[in-house]
């Protein structure tokens, strides 16, 4: 069965508290780069949660936008790929293949969401944080393009459990670290195929809409909008 | 190998005459020919027989080029059917763009190797005539004989016109 | 140079003393001052400087770099488009002056043709520099492989790749072949080593009457095919960025912008290589006045055209005010505004009034105010172009500048480096001045007496270089 993977970010419910972040750097092996490099803007997170600020003090009011990759339709980032390191895999997913990349960063540059991070120098995780790295998957080596994959792992372990049990993969089988971890459940991720899943149900609220709609990306994230009232 | 008879000449009319003394000999078309430091406008001294045809090559190798880098493009969409952007996988742009920079290519190592062949060069004869008096701005009036009677007129003739040191040379012309 | 009016009833192809003219003319090969010594040693050791700041950067990677995200291209990328675009001079200078026979060309063509084989070298490797991963540059190369790896035809960097290369290849053939007949007589001059390697370079070229007929169409056929591939070129490095969907990039006016930026800078090159070559080499008599003047005419009309290009490409931005492209703009009044203007004065209000005096055009000191203020201004366009655009992306939150850190310096500078030792080394070994095509010039020339003045008169040779078919 093809599969149609989407993800819904209520922002009448996010906090800003950046534990979507915390759980994807944990679970993909996202290195942390420290004070310094962070200040150069060289952060590696593969969602990150911009704040705006609304208003003037004392009235400010922060708005928060998580963002991971959108994993678009039409991925500006795959076309200028000289050799393939990104295309587009059998789910419709914006897939990163490390091995292929010779760190040209074109498909960084035409990233209009600007998730892609670039491994600046080859990481290293100290005894014993090296324990808790993720054999589910790889640790990049310096001079590659990175991105959020919605958990391809997770993705793939159920489907490999869905065959051998001989079934169909069931709605709310894959989640991604940012929608396990999210304590508001801002974050929910489906299958926009099954007609029946929570996300197609979620995403018919007329609060819905996709950053930056007028490039014509077609992001598969999609946000539901924040809205003006007392007590938010 | 032939015997070439090579007379010096200090200018343009005075090589031109020794030219059309030698024409008297009605030597083979293609055997009189000058050596010199500056090209010589056709029909100065002697006039080339043989008609330059190989920029028809270089058109060819155009087309060559081209079919080179169609190919290649066919290829990439033939064997490596990934999906970018959502776009088709045959695409019209990326493919004029390929085959013309290789079609140019194609035509650009045409204009090379056909022009090397037709001026004869990285052909190293074991002889070949040549004078590097030239550089001091004779013209070497060069005509291919046969036999000891043509020699001697061809000598006669240059010197007549106001060749130096005409000489018989075995080599290559 | 001073003609000795040649006798009425026969036409010498010497004009002057020839071992005199080629002992002027071959000065770079024939003696060698300690100056030159001093410069090979000056470039090799920076061009060893940059090479070891890149295996520096290689092994740890590009982080010792100022880029960041979002700014992934910087001082590499505008340096690619600055050498390739110098690369335009010698494709301008020899192939359309060759083929509209303009009869100045013969002292500028040999330098300006060899400034685009080594600018193009300079500007081709940049490409590999760049990369994070240079050691798995090979995955790029259309060849079948255990790996299964295929580049992506899609992708402006592969054009770009195939451009450059057709581009250098072409540009060293016609630099070779327009050298053959020097190279001859070279050889025919020289003796031990050099007569050695000159008779092989020069591929047993003659000068036989059917030798130089195919030689001139031959040379007029590089000429033709060179100024689609020199257009198509630049087009395509303005394309790395104009495909991209990025504001202040994406752009339609980029190709022909970028082309014509190229020539604008190119010919600023060609005017400081000539001023340093008729310096360096004693080329006084060959390289007059007269050549920096029409130089700095075709300068001065590029000028215009890039102030044209520049303004119409502000201008459709700041009428339309599209938020995402205006806040690039609005960016050249903030942290950029030190470039801004340094284009803008470097490219426009320095050159355009000094060129259009005689006095500076025919003066060689004075011209390469203009040219090297053009080649400065260029350079900080090119930077304009790469660094504002990513450093204002569609998300405002990630926002940041960019500053190169000694490291992209170190190895521009070593590749700047690789251009100068590249020349010092050709000028060297080979006939830096065409002194066939001088030759033939002055064949061509004589003394017309008009009234009481005498003019330099040019005989034109009807269908020169044309094929019969």
């Amino acid at each position: 069965m093809k599969h149609t993977w989407a993800m819904a970010i209520d922002l009448d419910r996010c906090t800003g508290c950046g534990a979507c972040v915390v759980a994807c750097s944990a679970e993909n092996n996202v290195p942390t780069v420290g004070e310094v490099e962070a200040g150069k803007s060289r952060l590696m997170q593969w969602i990150r949660v911009n704040r705006y600020w609304e208003g003037e003090f004392p009235e400010a009011q922060a708005i928060y936008l998580p963002i991971p990759c959108m994993q678009c339709e039409r991925a500006p980032c795959e076309l200028v790929c000289p050799v393939y390191a990104t295309y587009h895999n059998e789910d419709g997913l914006n897939a990163m293949v490390y091995n292929r990349c010779i760190g040209t960063r074109y498909c960084a540059n035409n990233c209009p969401y600007s998730v892609r991070a670039f491994n600046w120098y080859d990481y290293k995780w100290e005894k014993p944080l090296d324990e808790q790295l993720s054999p589910d998957l790889t640790v990049r080596s310096r001079g590659v393009m990175e991105k959020c994959t919605f958990c391809i792992q997770r993705i793939r372990r159920a489907k490999e459990t869905a065959a051998e049990e001989g079934r169909e993969i069931r709605d709310g089988e894959v989640v991604p670290a940012c929608v396990q971890t999210c304590p508001p459940g801002a974050m929910l991720f489906g299958d926009l195929a099954d007609p029946h899943s929570e996300i197609t149900r979620k995403l018919k609220d007329p609060r819905r809409f996709r950053l930056m709609e007028h490039l014509g990306t077609e992001p598969r994230v999609v946000y539901l909008k924040r809205q003006k009232g007392a007590g938010r | 190998m032939s015997t070439v008879i090579v007379g010096l000449f200090e200018g343009v009319e005075t090589a031109a005459r020794g030219a059309r003394a030698l024409q008297g000999l009605s030597l083979p078309a293609g055997s009189v020919t000058t050596i010199s430091a500056v090209p010589l406008p056709d029909g100065a001294v002697v006039t080339d027989p043989a008609p330059v045809r190989f920029p028809k090559i270089v058109i060819a190798g155009w087309f060559v080029g081209a079919a080179a880098g169609l190919a290649l493009t066919l290829a990439t969409y033939m064997l490596y059917p990934l999906v970018t952007g959502g776009k088709t996988i045959v695409s019209v742009p990326p493919t004029l763009i390929i085959t013309y920079e290789v079609a140019m290519l194609g035509a650009l190592l045409a204009t090379l190797f056909a022009g090397g062949r037709e001026m004869g060069l990285l052909r190293f004869p074991p002889k070949a005539i040549h004078d590097p008096r030239i550089h001091d701005g004779k013209i070497a009036l060069c005509a291919r004989v046969e036999g000891d009677e043509q020699a001697r007129l061809a000598m006669d003739a240059m010197k007549d016109a106001g060749g130096t040191d005409v000489r018989p040379e075995e080599g290559e012309l | 140079m001073s003609a000795e009016a040649p006798r009425v009833d026969d036409h010498h192809l010497a004009h002057t003393d020839e071992a005199a003219m080629f002992e002027r003319l071959s000065r770079s090969n024939l003696v060698t001052t300690w100056k030159w010594y001093l410069g090979v040693a000056v470039s090799g050791a920076v061009l060893l400087w940059g090479l070891i700041v890149f295996l520096y950067m290689a092994m740890v990677g590009m982080g010792v770099t100022g880029y960041n995200r979002p700014v992934f291209w910087g001082l590499y990328e505008a340096s690619l488009v600055f050498w390739i675009g110098l690369s335009h001079s010698g494709t301008l200078i020899s192939a359309i002056l060759r083929l509209t026979h303009a009869t100045w060309r013969a002292p500028v063509l040999r330098g300006a043709e060899a400034m685009t084989a080594f600018t193009l070298m300079v500007g081709g490797l940049i490409p590999i520099i760049h990369l994070g991963r240079n050691w798995r540059v090979y995955y790029a190369l259309p060849y079948p492989s255990s790996r299964e790896l295929w580049p992506n035809m899609r992708s402006p960097l592969m054009w770009d790749a195939m451009a450059i290369t057709t581009y250098l290849i072409g540009s060293l053939t016609f630099l070779y072949v327009g050298m053959i007949p020097d190279l001859a007589l070279l050889r025919d001059k020289s003796a031990g080593w050099r007569r050695k390697f000159y008779s092989a370079l020069s591929l047993g070229f003659r000068g036989t009457h059917a030798q130089w007929r195919r030689y001139h169409v031959t040379s007029t056929l590089f000429a033709i095919l060179i100024i689609p591939v020199a257009v198509s070129v630049h087009s395509i490095v303005s394309w790395d960025f104009a495909m991209a969907k990025v504001p202040g990039w994406h752009s339609t006016i980029f190709a022909p912008y970028f082309v014509v930026g190229a020539i604008f800078s190119g010919i600023a090159g060609v005017v400081i290589v000539m001023a340093i070559l008729r310096k360096a080499f004693r080329l006084e008599s060959v390289l007059t006045p007269l050549h920096f003047d029409n130089l700095g005419k075709l300068l001065c009309t590029m000028t215009l055209l890039w102030g044209y290009f520049y303004f119409t490409e502000f201008l459709t931005v700041w009428y339309n005010r599209n938020p995402e492209e205006w806040e690039v703009f609005s960016s050249y009044a903030g942290p950029y505004l030190p470039l801004f203007l340094t284009m803008i004065v470097c490219n426009f209000i320095i050159p355009f009034p000094m060129l259009c005096l005689k006095r500076v055009r025919r003066s060689v000191s004075l011209i390469l105010v203009p040219a090297c203020s053009i080649v400065t201004g260029m350079y900080a366009e090119r930077l304009l172009i790469v660094i504002p655009s990513l450093a204002r992306r569609n998300d405002p939150f990630i926002w940041a500048n960019y500053f190169p850190t000694w490291v992209e310096f170190s190895v521009m500078a070593g590749a700047a480096a690789m251009f100068v030792l590249l020349y010092m080394l050709f000028a060297k070994f080979f006939p830096i001045m065409a002194i066939s095509d001088i030759k033939e010039r002055l064949f061509h020339t004589t003394d017309r007496t008009i009234g009481g003045t005498t003019v330099e008169s040019i005989a034109q040779v009807e269908g020169e270089g044309e094929a019969h078919a």
